[in-house]
């Protein structure tokens, strides 16, 4: 675990389970999935993170102060959740930690949840959602589930970072990235990703609230999408529209 | 003698451009940085995007909340231009549970500056999926 990193437990964390990741990223699908998630399942924060690499920020609840990147739990469920824009220079130290601490809790299985930017969004009707693997037998896992695979391309961010981890690491890991708009928080495409995550784990996800409350949220994103936008651009997010030069 | 090691040309380029890009950042976050809600005005800032293509300008805005038959798009400078929405409800800073500030809002505002000449008269316009899109043909370049 990196020095400069810590994470401090609150309450006894389950062992065994699934850890999931909602980081600030493009239309903030994988932040207002995770916040979706938090509230249908009535998780609860189990640890969070203390590090001089985060911004000096505190997040104020009832009064009390809070890290902005917390994980919550369940007896069966990890959710590492950030509400506020992770830096590109501060994510590799950030998800390492993260990982090698779900890693000492034998976590079975990391999942990224994230979106992947279209141009023509607002004409699209039902969105689509990619799944990338860490390994080839987690890819299977997906495929079998009827997930479209994302074949070739760039993936930048925190997610980047947890897959080229978790292959090197040999964790099972597997990034969902629901189709959505670059600079604008999208509901719609969190609840997209939501119904394939629940084929990949086998539970139930009642998204009907996250779509009831679609313009609220949007108005609420505004200010982490506003900063996100910052970040994404001195990430060279746009480089996931790159066509790649892969030769094999 | 002096141990100091001469630097070449390259690395005074590389920081020269690493404090710039400092000093603009810095620069940035002096003026642009404010609320994205004025409570003097009612209003809040939506989130909006320009896309310049070599045919068109596209003015993109998220107006969560907002009246579509209140939509306005209105010159206000040579090079800028206004949108205004009303919202369907007023919004205050306690539904947000923000009690440490007051203020209630129900006009989304922004402005956004256009860095080509455009034919404002000829903009097509369309608001779907709550984000609200501005086509502004670019004026003819002369011929080379």
């Amino acid at each position: 675990m990196s020095k400069e990193v810590k994470i401090i437990e609150r309450k006894d964390v389950p062992h065994d389970g699934i850890m999931l990741f909602g980081f600030p990223d493009v239309g903030l699908v994988g932040v207002i999935a995770a916040s979706h998630l938090i509230s249908e399942f009535k998780l609860t924060e189990v640890a969070s993170m203390d590090s001089r690499l985060l911004p000096p920020l505190i997040v104020l609840h009832e009064g009390l102060p809070h890290s902005p990147v917390r994980i919550f739990g369940n007896h069966d469920i990890l959710l590492a959740v950030s509400e506020t824009a992770i830096s590109s220079d501060t994510i590799y130290p950030i998800m390492h930690t993260l990982i090698d601490w779900g890693t000492s809790k034998n976590v079975k299985m990391m999942i990224s949840m994230s979106g992947i930017p279209v141009q023509d969004r607002q004409d699209i009707e039902k969105l689509n959602v990619f799944a990338a693997a860490s390994n080839p037998e987690t890819l299977k896992v997906v495929q079998n589930k009827g997930i479209q695979v994302l074949k070739e391309g760039y993936m930048v961010g925190p997610q980047a970072i947890m897959m080229q981890y978790c292959a090197s690491t040999k964790i099972p890991a597997i990034t969902l990235l629901a189709q959505c708009f670059f600079n604008y928080p999208d509901p719609e495409a969190a609840a997209a990703l939501l119904k394939e995550l629940t084929r990949v784990l086998g539970i139930k996800v009642d998204v009907s609230k996250l779509l009831e409350k679609g313009e609220e949220i949007r108005l609420r994103a505004r200010d982490v999408m506003k900063r996100t936008r910052q970040e994404l651009s001195k990430m060279k997010k746009t480089q996931e529209y790159d066509i790649p030069l892969y030769v094999s | 003698m002096s141990n100091k090691r001469r630097r070449s040309i390259f690395e005074i380029f590389e920081e020269y451009f690493e404090n710039l890009e400092k000093w603009t950042e810095r620069f940035r976050e002096a003026l642009i940085e404010k609320p994205s809600w004025d409570h003097r005005a009612c209003t809040m800032e939506p989130l909006s995007n320009i896309m310049v293509t070599p045919t068109e300008v596209i003015v993109t805005s998220d107006l969560p909340y907002a009246e579509e038959n209140t939509i306005h798009v209105k010159p206000v400078s040579e090079d800028t231009i206004e949108i205004l929405a009303k919202m369907k409800r007023k919004i205050r800073l306690d539904d947000f549970g923000i009690t440490h500030y007051k203020g209630g809002f129900q006009t989304l505002r922004c402005q956004i500056r256009i860095p080509v000449s455009v034919d404002i008269d000829k903009m097509e316009v369309r608001f779907k999926r709550g984000i609200f899109e501005i086509r502004l043909p670019r004026k003819q370049e002369r011929d080379i």
